[in-house]
């Protein structure tokens, strides 16, 4: 069987409106899941036992379990408790807990990997302590932490095709459907494969612009490396 | 509804035999990935073939960059349409293996850069090459500094059979599917499996873990 290139005009657009929904997705789990992910961090470093040991649980929990029973658990488990919400919301927060959880570790990473002296010179040559912050620790960590934050948001792009199993109209769910009406698997997979690719590529390049931008000369003392998931 | 703790007790045994599934499947996968990314590091580190080398870096970057789950899709659906009836088993493995090798040939590339250049220069000087060269002195020593690596890589593995379940390969996500898909309670049965899961991941992790503090002060 040759390509039929047709399938591409024709369904080009139902696959670009699940494309949308995709993003649409995505932005919404970082945008709910890096405030987290910040809060789990500081938390995880509480002088309050309760707290530390809860967050711990929570980030060691969505790291150590497949994205896709996280997905169908919290599918089942919020109408079990009387939360009824549309497949869409479940999974921005289903991807967001997750998310939230691996931003955490690389927010944490970063804290740790800034030496305890640069903070203390700070203060010694007479720096207030948002001086110190604004000037001194944060523009180092930022270096730190961006390129691993950045491979956290791309994971959640490819994690984001989960949320196909529990019938969201993302783009992998809209790719499903057209293969299943036009018995055409290599084109309509090919062409979110594709997409999903170059989403990667736009994402990765325009966060190391942002950071270029960002760090200037800095130089990056450490790499954390922190693994999402695929 | 209340949480009836008796339904996920009930499922432990199938959920058993499901783990084992989840484990022989993970396991096999990560041992092709590795046999497979070892030989591409070989034709990337030890060749001078530049079309294989971009041809590689392609792979790595569509791997890398598309979501797994429609790799899996893309080789158990379109196989069959290109005359190659493998099945969903094989389609599965196969696309395990084709991720993860993407991500341990970027692991063994980590742990080459910590063979010291002296090793190879040594064992020219002895007059040593080709296989021998990398066969018995630079890819143990690559494989030995990648370990901690590699155990971590087995947890992605380990998680990501996981999404086998949606193509009918019935290993722990999919036993529990079934299960409750006759009893109908979905949140006792998969609260199990999602333990289940835990447990596997979080001791791979922790093995890995202890591995590197180990390794690191051996090096100091």
């Amino acid at each position: 069987m040759g390509l039929e290139l047709s399938i591409f005009i024709d369904y080009g657009p139902r696959i670009l409106v699940g494309f949308w929904l995709t993003i649409k997705i995505v932005v919404l789990a970082i945008a709910i899941g890096l405030p987290l992910g910040v809060f789990l961090a500081l938390a995880r470093r509480s002088r309050l036992a309760l707290l530390r040991f809860a967050a711990t649980a929570f980030i060691e929990v969505f790291r150590n379990t497949p994205f896709i029973i996280q997905v169908f658990l919290i599918y089942y488990v919020l109408p079990f408790y009387g939360l009824r919400l549309p497949a869409e919301q479940v999974g921005v927060l289903a991807l967001a807990a997750f998310g939230s959880a691996y931003f955490a570790e690389v927010i944490r990473g970063g804290i740790e990997a800034m030496p305890a002296g640069q903070l203390e010179s700070a203060h010694a040559i007479g720096m207030s302590e948002t001086q110190a912050m604004r000037y001194v620790v944060l523009p180092q960590a930022v270096g730190v932490i961006l390129p691993p934050l950045t491979n956290q948001m791309l994971s959640l792009i490819k994690e984001s095709a989960i949320l196909s199993t529990i019938t969201v109209q993302e783009m992998t769910m809209t790719a499903l459907r057209i293969q299943g009406e036009t018995f055409r698997p290599f084109e309509a997979f090919i062409m979110i494969a594709l997409l999903y690719w170059l989403l990667n590529e736009v994402v990765a390049i325009g966060m190391r612009r942002l950071e270029r931008g960002l760090t200037r000369k800095t130089p990056r003392s450490t790499t954390l490396k922190v693994e999402g998931g695929r | 509804m209340k949480f009836d703790i008796s339904y996920t007790f009930d499922a432990l045994p199938r959920l058993f035999e499901g783990a084992l599934v989840t484990l022989q499947i993970s396991l096999l996968g990560i041992a092709l990935s590795l046999c497979l990314a070892t030989g591409l590091t070989l034709v990337r580190e030890a060749t001078g073939w530049t079309w294989a080398h971009r041809m590689l870096a392609v792979y790595i970057s569509f791997i890398r960059g598309t979501p797994l789950l429609v790799q899996i899709f893309l080789i158990f659906y379109v196989s069959p349409v290109i005359g190659l009836d493998i099945g969903p088993f094989l389609a599965g493995i196969l696309a395990i293996t084709l991720n993860s090798a993407a991500f341990v040939v970027e692991i063994l590339r980590g742990g080459l850069a910590s063979v010291p250049k002296g090793q190879f220069e040594a064992a020219r000087a002895l007059g040593l090459n080709g296989w021998v060269l990398w066969g018995k002195v630079i890819l143990p020593q690559t494989f030995i500094a990648s370990v901690p690596a590699l155990v971590n890589e087995y947890t992605q593995v380990l998680k990501a059979t996981a999404l086998l379940s949606t193509i009918t390969i019935v290993e722990l996500m999919r036993v529990s599917q079934q299960i409750y898909t006759r009893n109908y309670h979905p949140v006792e049965v998969l609260t199990g499996t999602f333990l289940m899961y835990f447990v596997m991941c979080f001791a791979v992790s922790r093995a890995a873990a202890q591995l590197e503090t180990r390794m690191k002060r051996r090096q100091a």
